[in-house]
């Protein structure tokens, strides 16, 4: 009787809980404020929405990417201002809940691949204004949004009293109003701990705002490792200064590094088209983050010219290091030091020194392009390798450029690599011989 | 029928380095810019990816960046009377195709006309006398003059980051550089490549010879170089595989590296590729161009409808568009009269291979397209040409371009071509051989030209361009003046043996062994509509709304590499189209 | 403008967070997704030499007889280490037959046809394939009649003279000019398979490039080129392997 009676009552608590619909968290006063659907534009970049909203070959934020997964496929949404199909009929309010609850008007909860945990932080004028845009300045689009049975969206509501906290972005009165306007930024819209922060049990982000040096200490996802962008010399960005950061969020390059994988498409769509004044305000409140908590394994980089001195006299027998020569140098160059802004330097380079060497593999494997920026169009490219070289290669190469030069991080194992081929599908494809 | 596209503002024939340069330099002014390409899309990564094109069977066996012979060729004669016969391999000189063009597998060797070349007709009447112009010799003063021409020069410089050392800044000389350069508005925007053994070897020589060996002016980017564009530019590495070759790393100039990255992005531009132009079309007055019409990549004949024509196709093609579409006066050689075909003219090049001891390591695999040490002392009016009695001059060097052995290793003469002989003799002589050359202009003569062969047709049915062309007495005596420059130079590098082809009286034009691509004239740019096809800026005489770039409109042959001047040719006339042309449309020179 | 697949991927991740969570499941993150249109189009096509058991998809066994027997003269096995034989070069000139080299795609091969002076080069309707068959015939007859046996049976100075003959135009045959099948395509073809890069079927343990010192596709030298010095690293080939 009594397990009976427990599971009746924790059906209803489940129920009651899935159902309730939060309010908005609106301030009273934005009722009587005039929105700004041209800031609203802004705000939209800001926030990268075109990145998971507009489909390849689809209308402008008319959703239908497909996000296929295990547990069934999920769509991103139609978020143009269609009445039937889009958020044509949605209040502010409606828009606001969703924003930063991430449940909709009808109560269904969505998936926090829309980083809802991060829009919590954003202002309710900034989320007036893109509610605007989208509303009064965004084509209609009748795209129907696609959704199924599975998976089930109601446990959400759990995974939000755990790990989410409705909360507006706080400023740090230790910080200067160009550092905290860079800190709303990074906490909010432009929600960076969503690939830069590491992730908990519940694959939570750790640190939303900044409070631990956890926060954008680099992370691992999907193939990839996000790298630490806190003030670490070695795999940090302890020896950017402000103008290199600020170029590389403009132009997707600079002389340290250039951006990796998804980055580029951040840059392509967000981070080159903000005004100078928010890239700096970013970059200033980056560089305020201290290093990420010491760790085993957590790289260093003392830049050394003693690699090159042994390849220039014919003493190169590392076996790592014969494979660089044979593929690598032709860009980066033997002493790693790549080429200015036009080819990545691998000396000092947080991808190759990240904790967690999945970049590193994955952008040996299969290659990489740069986004191209307005500023900067040139889009190079890196040609893949995985068809030239079998797993323990891979591992000897990357242990090689996270130990020359300067570079002190862990080295990599074949087991990884393999590991890394299978999450990517990539074969090895090097025939006998 | 022929499907009809939607018109634009200008459309391109040709997606090269002047088909590049004219569509954003247009698109800029914010027109609709179509360029057609009959070749393939393609880009460094993954057409010329690292290693995969460092293959020299593909890419120098097979000619995998070329020009497809089987699909459209030329025929060759050295004289009006002889029969001409196809030019059915790839052999003296190497047409491209696809986009980018032959601006995929240059070398990067990258200069400029002298003052003196773009009038020499005035400059050698003043200096010499009329009378010093051999009978038959058709030189003439270009139209255009250095001054005009210099910030396009520097235009181009500058979008391809050329490597070198300016000789004379605003009529300073500067130590160092080529003192005998027309003066530049300012240094070339890098510093010179590092020089390899055979460029040291000669510059020494040089010296010694009282001669001023100077840096040649390369677009393989010594440092890395982000040019006006944005475009971004790596540094060379001297990976021998350049002539023949797309760029492994971003750092030889093509129109992939320096301009597409920019261009593409423009809106108002769009290209089309597996798009062969057969014809430009004209109004029935034969005025107007009134657009072209391509076969598609299906075989259909398309019609693209255009206010202006922008021909920037490789020279043959150019001039033989001009033909088969009837737009000015084809040049018959019996009467001296008409324009198009006229003044063909191509280059002379005399090699010399230089054997050294083995302990001198020359390393002839490592090196770059353009990187060598050169000399101009005795290119165009340099030099007094009044005792030797030719006109004309050249450049020589000492190039270390990257040689792999399927290219062909050289060997000392009287070395055995196979056996155990030659085993030996590849095995002692690899690593330490080196190359000096001269190239030298070649004059326009009244029986050096372009028509239409009566024979033989392409694979559209269209027929091939003919070549008509040998080397005339004034050249080959400037050839055998540089050939003992040649000797003398080889044997102060201290050679223990040298061999090669040294161009002499009774030596006739060879199109089997690659000299190299530099072809030129036949639609020659002029002041005189008479003589010229187009009008100094490359406007056709006879159709005004058609441009004519490439090599293809010098007057005569230079003795210097001919691409820096076809770019800075297309910049210049780009400026004058946006500057004048657009806003009022219609002849820009009354003839 | 079109998305990329990279950042879809990775989102992905971020999507699963939830319900793995939820459902008490640690389930897979990271489907595999399509190896980026680079990775596919840049891969060299696998082709690697077999052994010595190769058998030849153009020639005959008599004209493979022939093609051994000349790479076996042509670049001889000697003191300075391994000939074209022992380099596999046979093998390439038949895997070449097979490619559209063998059947001469890209050259104009239009009619009519004329000799011309040498200058103008190849003035021929024979395409590779059709040389090789033609001249090897040639040879052999000639050998045949004149020394009573087919050249691969020759002894090694009589297969030279031979060869020395074909290559300075003393046989003759109305079909093919010897001289120009065995300067323009066998020893052309020769020196192609033994300094080619290995994937091709010659050179196998880059043996061409090792007797003279070449690198095969190193191609970085940008620490070397300023030194008049024997560069101190062994060859590579496009598949990665060092000789």
């Amino acid at each position: 009787m009594g397990l009976v009676a427990a599971l009746a009552i924790g059906t209803g608590v489940v129920i009651a809980v899935a159902r309730h619909v939060p309010g908005p968290g609106l301030s009273p006063a934005i009722a009587s404020r005039t929105p700004d659907p041209k800031h609203g534009a802004y705000v939209a970049v800001l926030g990268d929405c075109v990145a998971c909203h507009t489909a390849a070959g689809g209308k402008p934020l008319a959703g239908g990417v497909a996000f296929n997964t295990p547990v069934g496929a999920v769509w991103s949404t139609n978020i143009t201002p269609d009445r039937d199909h889009g958020i044509g009929r949605y209040s502010l309010a409606d828009f606001v809940r969703l924003m930063r609850q991430g449940v909709r008007p009808d109560g269904r909860r969505v998936y926090p691949a829309m980083p809802y945990t991060a829009f919590a932080k954003v202002s309710d004028e900034d989320l007036q204004d893109l509610f605007a845009y989208l509303t009064r300045s965004v084509a209609p689009a009748d795209t129907a949004d696609r959704t199924g049975p599975w998976p089930p969206h109601w446990p959400l509501a759990f995974w939000n009293i755990a790990f989410h906290q409705d909360r507006r972005f706080e400023p740090d009165p230790h910080l200067s109003a160009q550092a905290n306007r860079g800190a709303y930024l990074v906490q909010g819209l432009a929600h960076c701990g969503t690939c830069h922060t590491p992730r908990g049990v519940g694959f939570q982000e750790r640190d939303l705002d900044g409070r631990t040096n956890l926060f954008l200490s680099g992370a691992r996802l999907d193939g990839a490792s996000p790298v630490n962008l806190r003030g670490d010399a070695g795999d940090g960005l302890g020896r950017w200064n402000e103008a290199d950061i600020v170029e590389l969020l403009a132009t997707g390059k600079s002389i340290h590094s250039a951006v990796l994988g998804p980055m580029g498409e951040v840059v392509a769509d967000s981070t080159q088209h903000m005004t100078p004044a928010d890239v700096e305000a970013i970059t200033v409140y980056l560089k305020t983050l201290g290093p990420a908590p010491a760790a085993e394994g957590r790289a260093t980089f003392a830049a050394s010219g003693a690699t090159l001195d042994e390849i220039k006299a014919g003493r190169q027998t590392d076996p790592g290091g014969r494979i660089y020569m044979d593929s690598c140098a032709a860009c980066h160059h033997l002493g790693g030091e790549g080429a200015g802004r036009s080819l990545p330097s691998l000396a000092g380079n947080s991808v190759v020194l990240a904790s967690h060497p999945d970049s590193l593999i994955a952008v040996i494997l299969r290659g990489d392009r740069e986004p191209g920026a307005a500023a900067a169009p040139s889009r190079m490219a890196m040609p893949p390798f995985a068809w030239r070289y079998d797993d323990a290669e891979v591992a000897a190469l990357a242990t090689y450029m996270r130990q020359a030069w300067g570079n002190r991080a862990p080295p990599v194992r074949p087991s990884q690599v393999r590991e890394a081929r299978r999450a990517l599908g990539i074969a090895r494809s090097r025939p006998p011989g | 029928m022929a499907a009809r596209n939607r018109p634009v503002d200008v459309v391109i024939v040709g997606f090269g380095w002047t088909g590049a340069i004219m569509a954003i330099e247009l698109a800029k002014a914010g027109i609709s810019v179509l360029a057609l390409e009959r070749g393939a899309d393609q880009d460094t990564v993954p057409d010329w990816a690292y290693p995969k094109v460092l293959d020299e069977v593909a890419q120098s066996a097979r000619n995998g960046l070329l020009q497809n012979l089987s699909k459209t060729t030329v025929t060759l004669r050295h004289d009006k009377a002889d029969l001409a016969l196809p030019y059915r391999q790839i052999g003296s000189f190497k047409p491209g195709t696809g986009v980018g063009g032959a601006g995929i597998h240059w070398s990067g060797v990258h200069s400029r006309a002298t003052p003196e070349e773009l009038r020499l007709k005035s400059h050698v009447t003043q200096r010499y006398g009329a009378k010093f112009i051999p009978e038959g010799m058709q030189v003439q003063d270009w139209g255009v003059s250095y001054d005009e021409l210099e910030p396009h020069f520097d235009r181009f410089e500058q979008v391809c980051g050329t490597s070198g050392k300016a000789g004379n800044l605003q009529g300073v000389k500067q130590a160092e550089g080529n003192p005998f350069e027309g003066p530049r508005s300012r240094e070339y925007p890098l510093p010179p490549l590092k020089d390899p053994p055979t460029s040291v070897i000669f510059a020494k020589a040089a010296r010694e010879l009282g001669f001023h060996p100077f840096s040649l002016p390369a677009s393989n980017a010594s440092r890395p170089y982000r040019n006006p564009y944005g475009c971004d530019l790596g540094p060379c590495n001297f990976c021998g595989f350049c002539s023949d070759y797309g760029c492994i790393n971003y750092s030889k100039a093509s129109p992939q590296t320096t301009i597409l990255p920019a261009l593409k992005a423009m809106p108002n531009f769009s290209y089309r590729t597996h798009a062969h132009v057969l014809r430009i079309n004209t109004s029935a007055d034969g005025k107007t161009a009134t657009g072209v019409t391509y076969v598609d990549a299906q075989g259909r004949e398309v019609e693209q409808p255009a206010s202006l024509v922008i021909l920037a196709a490789f020279h043959l093609h150019n001039v033989r568009l001009m033909l088969s579409s009837k737009i000015g006066k084809p040049y018959d050689p019996e009467t001296g009269e008409g324009v198009i075909g006229r003044n063909f003219c191509y280059q002379l090049i005399s090699s010399v291979n230089t054997f050294f001891d083995s302990q001198t390591y020359i390393n002839q695999f490592m090196g770059a397209g353009g990187v060598g040490q050169a000399i101009e002392d005795f290119n165009a009016d340099n030099f007094d040409h009044g005792p030797l009695g030719f006109i004309g001059g050249g450049v020589m060097w000492g190039r270390q371009t990257g040689n792999g052995p399927v290219r062909g290793i050289p060997l000392p003469e009287g070395a055995p071509k196979w056996g155990s002989g030659w085993k030996q003799a590849v095995k002692d002589n690899y690593l330490h051989t080196g190359r000096i050359e001269a190239q030298m202009s070649n004059m326009a003569y009244r029986g050096a030209f372009l028509d239409l062969d009566p024979t033989y047709r392409d694979a559209y049915g269209e027929p091939l361009l003919r070549m008509t062309l040998d080397w005339q007495d004034n050249d080959l005596r400037m050839s055998e003046f540089f050939n003992e420059k040649l000797k003398a130079t080889a044997r102060t590098m201290g050679a223990t043996s040298f061999s090669g082809r040294m161009l002499k009286r009774g030596d006739h034009w060879d199109t089997r062994a690659y000299q190299s691509t530099h072809i030129n004239g036949g639609t020659s740019m002029g002041t005189d509509p008479r003589t010229s096809a187009v009008n100094k800026y490359l406007q056709s005489w006879d159709v005004p709304n058609l441009f004519v770039l490439g090599a293809n409109v010098f007057a005569h042959g230079i003795g210097a590499n001919p691409t820096g001047t076809v770019g800075a040719l297309a910049y210049w006339a780009a400026a004058n189209i946006r500057s004048t042309y657009l806003r009022d449309p219609g002849p820009m020179v009354r003839a | 403008m079109s998305r990329d697949t990279d950042r879809r991927a990775f989102l992905k991740a971020s999507v699963l967070i939830p319900s793995a969570a939820a459902l008490g499941s640690s389930a897979a993150l990271g489907q595999p997704g399509p190896p980026a249109d680079d990775a596919a189009r840049s891969a060299p096509a696998p082709a690697f030499p077999a052994d010595d058991h190769y058998q030849p998809a153009f020639f005959t066994p008599a004209e493979w007889a022939f093609v051994r027997a000349a790479c076996a003269r042509l670049i001889p096995t000697d003191a300075n280490g391994p000939g074209a034989l022992e380099a596999g070069v046979p093998q390439f000139i038949d895997r070449q037959m097979g490619t559209p080299y063998g059947d001469a795609a890209n050259w104009y091969m239009s009619g009519p046809f004329h000799e011309g002076a040498a200058e103008f080069g190849y003035q021929s309707a024979l395409t590779p394939k059709q040389q090789y068959r033609l001249g090897i015939r040639a040879i052999d007859a000639w050998c045949a009649k004149t020394l009573n046996k087919a050249f691969a049976d020759l002894m090694a100075a009589q297969q030279d003279d031979v060869l020395k003959k074909a290559e300075v135009g003393q046989i003759h045959a109305d079909d093919v000019s010897l001289k120009t099948f065995f300067t323009s395509f066998l020893l052309k073809n020769v020196m192609e398979g033994f300094f080619g890069d290995p994937m091709y079927g010659g050179n196998r343990d880059m043996a061409g490039w090792k007797l003279i010192g070449h690198p095969g596709s190193r191609g970085d030298f940008a620490e070397f080129v300023d030194r008049p010095q024997r560069y101190a690293y062994g060859p590579v080939d496009l598949y990665g392997r060092r000789g």
